[in-house]
């Protein structure tokens, strides 16, 4: 292998657009699991909730031709497959992992049995004359050398995606309903007593997520792809859940660790068109997911004993004062 | 009557039935909305796995497998562990032992057992990390182990095409196992059952993994319910810290949960490569390890429920294969059944009916004889 090559590959334009291209459907499922872990119900649906936008988009596009309809049937139909999962939590006292595996489940196999029924067939839709959401060209900024290629020219979703981060930080940090989020997501009975509805909150929570994960899978089907494939989330719903611990459940943070592992899938994309297994270099993002939760965890250890160090130093503080 | 409905397994088998009810009605009203002829093909469905000896077959063939991944999911779900790698664990063991079961020349004593062990050793070792990380870091495990899935997937993909393909053929195999690697039918090989052995063998690949099944529930029955390990591991699953304070090791007893888990799906995978489709073959896992799941949430985590749940959700996945070849309905529609009887059955207040029937009942007859003594 050309060492040389490689890293002069992965310093190209090119490159660097197709980081910003593929971690569109990471960042936009990483932020619907955002909102909702704030809220203290981590959505393990997510993947489900990709699969079921994504599918809607293609279809309702084909049927009507018209792409804006199309994305807000996705978009309808990932709320509604969340408030199944909220409905199954929240209200009937599922456990929320096995629900989730449950509506993962339901995902994956309605969408191909829906796909098989409606058009016979059982891998993609690629018979389906389905639509594609534009690119966005920037004025100006198109023509600039080196820079307009990255930034210019993609998918609309992925300048939501962008977007969407700062309306979630916006959210979560300025707004009521994001310090109730908070609220609840920190301590439920104490939000209780302050007169915060608790279900209600994570209700909306989970219908955020949905919506962003429907976003999520559209951006596969009608952007990256221009059709629906089988399990075409193909992880991504459990990498953006990864990517929200690794940013610390904060909106940029967990932009730019989904970022991370766009690198990881731009990166695998890349090397396949070489001399190299590409089973083997299609594991990247999943292996870097596993180092990430790993990083992420030995952090969290280091600020919890220094947390309890500093209890502790305070305790012994207080006591040294009350034998005086 | 009332004190037999007032036990909690008669009330959590209600509860199941009533689930599976439900979701098998969902099924049929969703054929009724894709199909032409909804009530052939939910026949088919409901009525394929009989009709014929190879059916038959094939519904025990998969039942195995689905009871292999069930204790194994119950063993580590026993420990309230969300580990879902057992379809990595169970596509590396069936390459691991397919490989010894094709290429080491030694007579059948000796290359099965050698194949079985190479399988449980592979299936074991893929646990590690994610047992690991989760033990000792709390890196969330359903992630890791999700993600050591698709790694499973790929590597699998890799070994096969570099190491085993078969040359001048299409499809991504490798070449048969054979006949020394295989394993022979169920039926003992005993002159009166001569008839019936040759009937079976011609028709479907039932092999003696039937008994090791049986050996397997009973060896994780004995596991949980009969050894301190498994006493352990219920203890972990019912309160950690409780368990931290009554001396129980936490870490450990969490890591031997998921790589116990590990003897099961590496059987599973062994079954699948040498019991029936004696080749190793691209796309073999069929996605039974997230079945297996199923399987042990449907036996409610006990062993000995898991053959049970697994002939079902086996009658179920085979009977849709019949109704997919004989109508226009898809096999995929069991997955959907499963999914619907899987929220259902975690939905704890959803089918309380019988539950509050018995409640109520209870407080009726706790409140009359207090009445009496007030007189």
């Amino acid at each position: 292998m050309n060492l040389n090559l490689v890293l002069r590959s992965i310093f190209s334009t090119f490159f660097l657009a197709s980081v910003i291209r593929i971690c569109t459907p990471i960042i936009l499922p990483s932020l619907g699991g955002l909102v909702a872990s704030a809220a203290g119900v981590s959505n393990m649906a997510l993947e489900g909730i990709m699969l079921w936008g994504a599918f809607t988009g293609v279809f309702v596009s084909a049927w009507t031709g018209n792409v804006w309809l199309a994305v807000l049937a996705g978009c309808v139909v990932g709320v509604l497959v969340a408030l199944i999962l909220a409905l199954a939590h929240l209200k009937f006292g599922s456990d929320r992992l096995l629900a989730g595996l449950a509506i993962n489940l339901f995902s994956s196999g309605g969408t191909v049995f829906l796909m098989y029924s409606l058009i016979g067939e059982k891998g993609n839709t690629s018979t389906l004359a389905s639509l594609s959401v534009p690119n966005v060209v920037i004025p100006i900024i198109h023509d600039i050398p080196i820079l307009g290629p990255i930034v210019s020219g993609h998918p609309v979703f992925t300048y939501l995606a962008f977007f969407l981060t700062w309306v979630v930080y916006i959210l979560m940090y300025r707004t009521r309903l994001g310090a109730h989020m908070r609220a609840v997501g920190e301590n439920p009975q104490a939000a209780t007593t302050v007169g915060i509805n608790v279900h209600r909150v994570q209700y909306i929570a989970l219908g955020i997520s949905g919506l962003m994960a429907a976003l999520g899978g559209m951006s596969l089907s009608m952007a990256y792809l221009q059709m629906f494939q089988r399990e075409m989330a193909a992880g991504r719903g459990f990498i953006a859940l990864a990517a929200v611990r690794l940013g610390n459940g904060h909106p940029v943070g967990t932009m730019l660790s989904a970022m991370l592992f766009g690198v990881a899938d731009a990166l695998a994309n890349q090397l396949g068109s070489m001399n190299i297994p590409s089973q083997l270099v299609q594991s990247i993002p999943f292996i870097t997911t596993i180092i990430a939760l790993a990083v992420f965890a030995i952090q969290k250890r280091r600020t919890e004993i220094e947390r309890r160090k500093k209890y502790s130093q305070q305790d012994t503080d207080e006591l040294a004062v009350e034998t005086e | 009557m009332k004190k037999f409905l007032n036990s909690k397994n008669v009330r959590e088998f209600i509860r199941i039935l009533l689930a599976l009810g439900i979701g098998l009605s969902l099924g049929f009203i969703l054929t009724l909305f894709v199909s032409e002829e909804p009530i052939e093909a939910y026949k088919a469905f409901l009525t394929g796995p009989l009709s014929r000896l190879n059916r038959i077959g094939d519904w025990l063939e998969e039942s195995l497998s689905l009871i292999f991944l069930g204790l194994a999911a119950t063993i580590v779900f026993s420990a309230k562990q969300f580990y879902l790698g057992y379809e990595g664990q169970m596509i590396l063991s069936a390459l691991a032992s397919g490989t010894v079961a094709i290429y080491f020349p030694a007579p059948s004593a000796i290359r099965i057992p050698v194949a079985f062990l190479a399988g449980i050793i592979v299936a074991t070792l893929w646990s590690v990390i994610p047992a690991l990380l989760k033990a000792y870091l709390d890196a969330n495990v359903l992630i890791s182990s999700l993600m050591m899935n698709t790694i499973a997937l790929r590597l699998f993909e890799y070994l096969l095409r570099t190491f085993l393909q078969l040359p001048n053929t299409n499809g991504i195999m490798s070449e048969q196992i054979p006949d020394e690697g295989r394993l022979s039918s169920f039926i003992p090989n005993l002159p009166f059952l001569a008839e019936t052995r040759a009937a079976w063998s011609k028709a479907t690949n039932v092999s003696w993994m039937l008994y090791v099944a049986i050996a397997a529930v009973i060896l994780a029955y004995v596991l949980m319910y009969k050894t301190k390990f498994g006493y352990e591991i219920r203890a972990v699953g019912a309160n950690e810290k409780f368990a931290k304070y009554g001396g129980v090791n936490v870490k450990k007893t969490i890591v031997a949960s998921i790589l116990i888990s590990g003897i099961f799906s590496g059987l599973a995978g062994a079954h699948l490569v040498m019991g029936i489709i004696e080749r190793i073959i691209q796309g073999m896992g069929f996605g039974f390890g997230f079945e297996g799941i199923n399987v042990s949430i449907l036996a409610a985590g006990n062993p000995l429920g898991v053959p049970v749940a697994g002939l079902f959700y086996g009658y179920l996945r085979s009977g849709a294969d019949v109704m997919e070849r004989s109508s226009d309905v898809s096999r995929e529609l069991v997955f959907v059944v499963q999914a619907a009887v899987l929220l259902l059955l975690t939905a704890e207040r959803l089918l309380p009916t019988v539950q509050q029937v018995v409640e109520t009942d209870e407080a009726g007859e706790k409140a009359e004889p207090a009445k009496g003594s007030v007189k």
